[in-house]
């Protein structure tokens, strides 16, 4: 049958399998099948006692189906996928424990004098989740929980309160390590970490655009977010200032000295000895690091004694402690990412046993916390890791009959302006992200995609900067991670806003959720279109 | 007697020791062959023999039965259906859990169990080779490819557990407005369709899977040589097949169940919502 046929026929059919309600994994695994019968044997579909006649039926066992069964395999065997439920792990470990809420405390305790102090803090905090997993989710659920009662009682605008907790919280599937990015690698091949690294600039750009929003809109109008009472054991402004720098030198010496030490272990060992072949230098391994570092702990020594002084940096340290767990994690997932130590998966790994080492600390692992989290893991494991078998099938039949050859063809043929085609892209993306789950999008349509972004003229692409052949996929991966970011909050399905509503107060209704996002959607679009622009300002970090 | 929460020490242990003894009876493969399935070709006889003799944990232990199997191989071949019995009446379901499923389930809610020790069994393996590499600089050629073997298995077994489940990603805006009789149809459409391509992906690899990666028993081609290859594959066609099954139980256990609004507020459940609330103090 010809591709064209195809690939109406495949379009309806699964327009139709998701509108009877088909699981969205299996019904790609379904079409699959139909692909192959259409490629080799559509008398079957006509004629189906002719069974046994063709070439995908005379061979029983074997024959161009066995590739289903081939794609599925190589999809179990790639090593990256295994991060996908150890960031799930992670993140269920996180959300039971008790690190975002002091966490929160500590943020909140250093901004509270400041307008819109809190919808800050919140940003923030999203910010630093996102940093430690890829999930969203039990995010706005703990921001809903922590942060909302908290702006609520303190009179902000309810929308602002909203908007915030939901984009802020959506930024998890944004900011490296990002899940979305790992299934967006998986299938295009693209370099998982160059992704995270073209991620890093967009993520926090969008984080801004978030935090100058909610700047702006509350000093525009102060009666969105009054001030919180002055307590009378508050510090006044300056001492603030003192506690905070010394706290700030505490952790930074801290850090340094475990730095220096490695770099001790790592001469001890032998291993940042240069003369090694393929030797690659260990970031801050080096002892030509050392003056930097012993540097930063005399500055520190220097803050903390002459200027802070003793008691002010104790007290900072208690109020600031919070945060040190968060930045820890951090530290151990992006670092082992970036520090050339483990790959993508191990570092996963050794972010959940982080959060597990936190949680036994403050007492609060047991039995219990493990078993629960092993649950929810298998539970979205098998939701996710299906779909990718299914869309892996149905991408691998698809290619088999040509299909994206087809369809790059076809709008190359169009002779759209590049940047039309992309705009239009885009838009598909949006509507599709209204309905549809992240994961469906990635694996259905960005093979598709993807190969027609490769073949636009290049140099058409945005208006600003050059970007090199070799950087498109990283910077679709981006573009598109950006899009799925208004997907989380776009009626009538962002789930972000279902996720708020579990734990809103009952007064608040969807309709109100979804009119607080409006202003957000709408700095997501312009962080969006920044990307459109100036596409090399994914590439800034490669 | 007290309410049963589950995660007891029963459901850590029974599950453990079924995936223990699945390992051996795994790794041990070509003894299983061997005596069950002989190759007619005495090369290729040889060819396994001598991998079995490579790979064998208990070695210089004489076979029963005149086989190859020796009595550790017979154990666990036969502890694995009285494990799985007992497991399966040990599952205490989770609040989290589809509520009152039929009998016929607690093989798939035993099977998630499994998989849920395989998880932490993976994890932990995977930090044990991250601490021998980079601590200790001695890393093992068996670790890596061991959580991925195990990986292919927690994959594929998540997906039968998320189908009793009824948790894979569906979308429910036309479903949930047709009245109850569209919605059966719906459902039979998607059963059969699903059994259809359960069929076609057996009836197009059976041979290649079972005769060719399972009956010789391909390796990976590596230093510690898992035959990933040999157990994912045939895998692959009986967890379908397996999907295929809980989707027909399923649709039976469903055919009568009231119609619930899936308003996508069951994107998080009751019990995820008070352990979170727990954890932050709120009340």
């Amino acid at each position: 049958m010809d591709v064209g046929v195809i690939s109406i026929v495949l379009v309806f059919s699964l327009l139709f399998l998701l509108a009877i309600g088909m699981p969205l994994g299996l019904a790609s695994a379904v079409l699959a099948a139909l692909v192959m019968i259409m490629k080799f044997e559509p008398t079957l579909l006509t004629d189906p006692m002719s069974f046994g006649t063709g070439i995908l039926t005379s061979n029983p066992g074997t024959g161009p189906l066995y590739l289903l069964t081939q794609k599925i395999f190589d999809l179990m065997t790639e090593y990256v996928l295994i991060s996908v439920p150890l960031f799930i792990f992670m993140a269920a470990l996180l959300e039971r424990s008790g690190i975002a809420k002091q966490m929160y405390d500590s943020l909140d305790f250093w901004l509270s004098r400041v307008r819109g102090g809190v919808a800050i803090v919140t940003s923030i905090m999203a910010v630093l989740m996102a940093a430690m997993s890829g999930i969203i989710g039990g995010e706005v659920v703990l921001l809903g929980l922590i942060a909302l009662p908290q702006m609520l009682r303190l009179g902000y605008n309810q929308n602002l309160a909203i908007g915030t907790i939901c984009a802020s919280g959506s930024l998890g599937t944004m900011i490296p390590p990002s899940i979305v990015l790992i299934i967006y690698g998986l299938i295009t091949e693209t370099s998982i970490k160059a992704l995270f690294t073209g991620a890093f600039i967009p993520g926090f750009m969008l984080a801004s655009f978030i935090i100058i929003y909610i700047v702006v809109r509350t000093q525009l109008d102060p009666s969105q977010a009054p001030l919180p009472e002055p307590k009378p054991d508050d510090p006044q402004g300056g001492e603030k200032w003192l506690m905070f720098a010394g706290f700030v030198s505490v952790v930074a010496g801290a850090s340094s000295v475990i730095l220096v030490a490695r770099v001790g272990l790592l001469t001890v060992l032998g291993r940042n000895d240069p003369s090694v072949d393929k030797f690659e230098p260990p970031f801050l391994g080096m002892v030509g690091d050392l003056p930097l570092l012993l540097g930063i702990i005399a500055a520190s020594a220097a803050v903390i004694f002459l200027v802070a002084g003793r008691e002010r940096t104790t007290v900072g340290w208690q109020r600031g402690k919070g945060l040190v767990p968060p930045l820890a994690v951090i530290g151990i997932v992006l670092g082992s990412i970036y520090g050339g130590v483990t790959g993508i998966t191990e570092a996963a790994g050794m972010g959940a046993l982080a959060v597990f080492c936190i949680a036994l600390f403050r007492g609060e692992a047991s039995v219990d916390l493990l078993w629960v989290s092993m649950m929810r893991t298998l539970r979205s494991t098998g939701t996710i890791i299906w779909v990718t078998i299914g869309a892996a099938a149905l991408a691998g039949a698809y290619t088999l009959a040509g299909g994206p050859t087809y369809i790059a063809q076809l709008i190359i043929g169009a002779e759209m302006p590049t940047m039309l085609v992309i705009l239009t892209m885009m838009l598909i993306l949006l509507f599709m992200g209204a309905f549809m789950d992240w994961v469906g999008i990635v694996l259905l349509i960005i093979p598709v995609f993807l190969p027609i972004v490769q073949r636009l003229p290049i140099e058409e692409i945005g208006f600003i900067g050059q970007l090199s052949p070799h950087h498109v996929a990283i910077w679709f991966g981006v573009l598109f991670c950006m899009n799925m970011q208004v997907s989380f909050l776009s009626p009538p399905f962002g789930p972000a806003a279902f996720y708020l509503k579990s734990v809103a107060p009952p007064h608040i209704s969807l309709t109100d959720i979804f009119r607080g996002f409006l202003p957000f959607i709408g700095v997501q679009l312009l962080a969006l279109s920044v990307l459109l622009l100036w596409p090399s300002i994914v590439t800034l970090l490669l | 007697m007290a309410k049963q929460v589950s995660g007891g020490l029963r459901e850590w242990v029974i599950p453990f020791a079924f995936a223990f003894c699945a390992g051996w009876v795994i790794w041990h493969g070509p003894a299983y062959i061997l005596d069950f399935f002989p190759h007619e070709n005495p090369s290729m006889t040889a060819q396994i023999t001598e991998l079995h003799e490579r790979k064998d944990v208990s070695p210089n232990m004489s076979g029963l039965f005149g086989g190859i199997m020796d009595i550790f191989d017979w154990a666990a071949l036969l502890a694995l259906p009285v494990i799985g019995y007992f497991g399966m009446r040990s599952v205490v379901y989770a609040q989290m859990e589809y509520p009152n499923p039929p009998r016929i389930d607690l093989f798939a809610l035993f099977i998630g169990r499994v998989a849920m020790i395989l998880i932490i069994s993976m994890t932990l393996i995977m930090l044990y080779e991250v601490f021998l590499r980079y601590v200790i600089e001695a890393p093992t050629l068996w670790a890596n490819e061991l959580t991925l073997w195990i990986a292919g298995y927690v994959f594929l077994l998540s997906g039968f557990y998320a189908m009793q489940q009824r948790c894979h990603i569906r979308i429910f805006i036309i479903y949930d407005l047709l009245p109850k009789f569209g919605r059966r149809i719906c459902d039979t459409i998607s059963v059969v369709l699903l059994c259809l391509f359960a069929f076609f992906l057996v009836f197009g690899s059976y041979n290649q899977v079972f005769g060719i990666k399972f009956h010789r028993w391909e390796m990976f081609g590596t230093a510690f040589d898992p035959p990933i290859p040999a157990t994912i594959q045939p895998m692959i066609l009986i967890v379908v097949c397996l999907v295929a099954l809980q989707s027909v139980v399923n649709l039976i256990a469903d055919w009568n169940k009231e119609p619930v609004e899936h308003d996508e507020g069951d994107l998080i459940d009751e019990e995820e919502l008070e352990a979170i609330k727990k954890s932050v103090g709120a009340d």
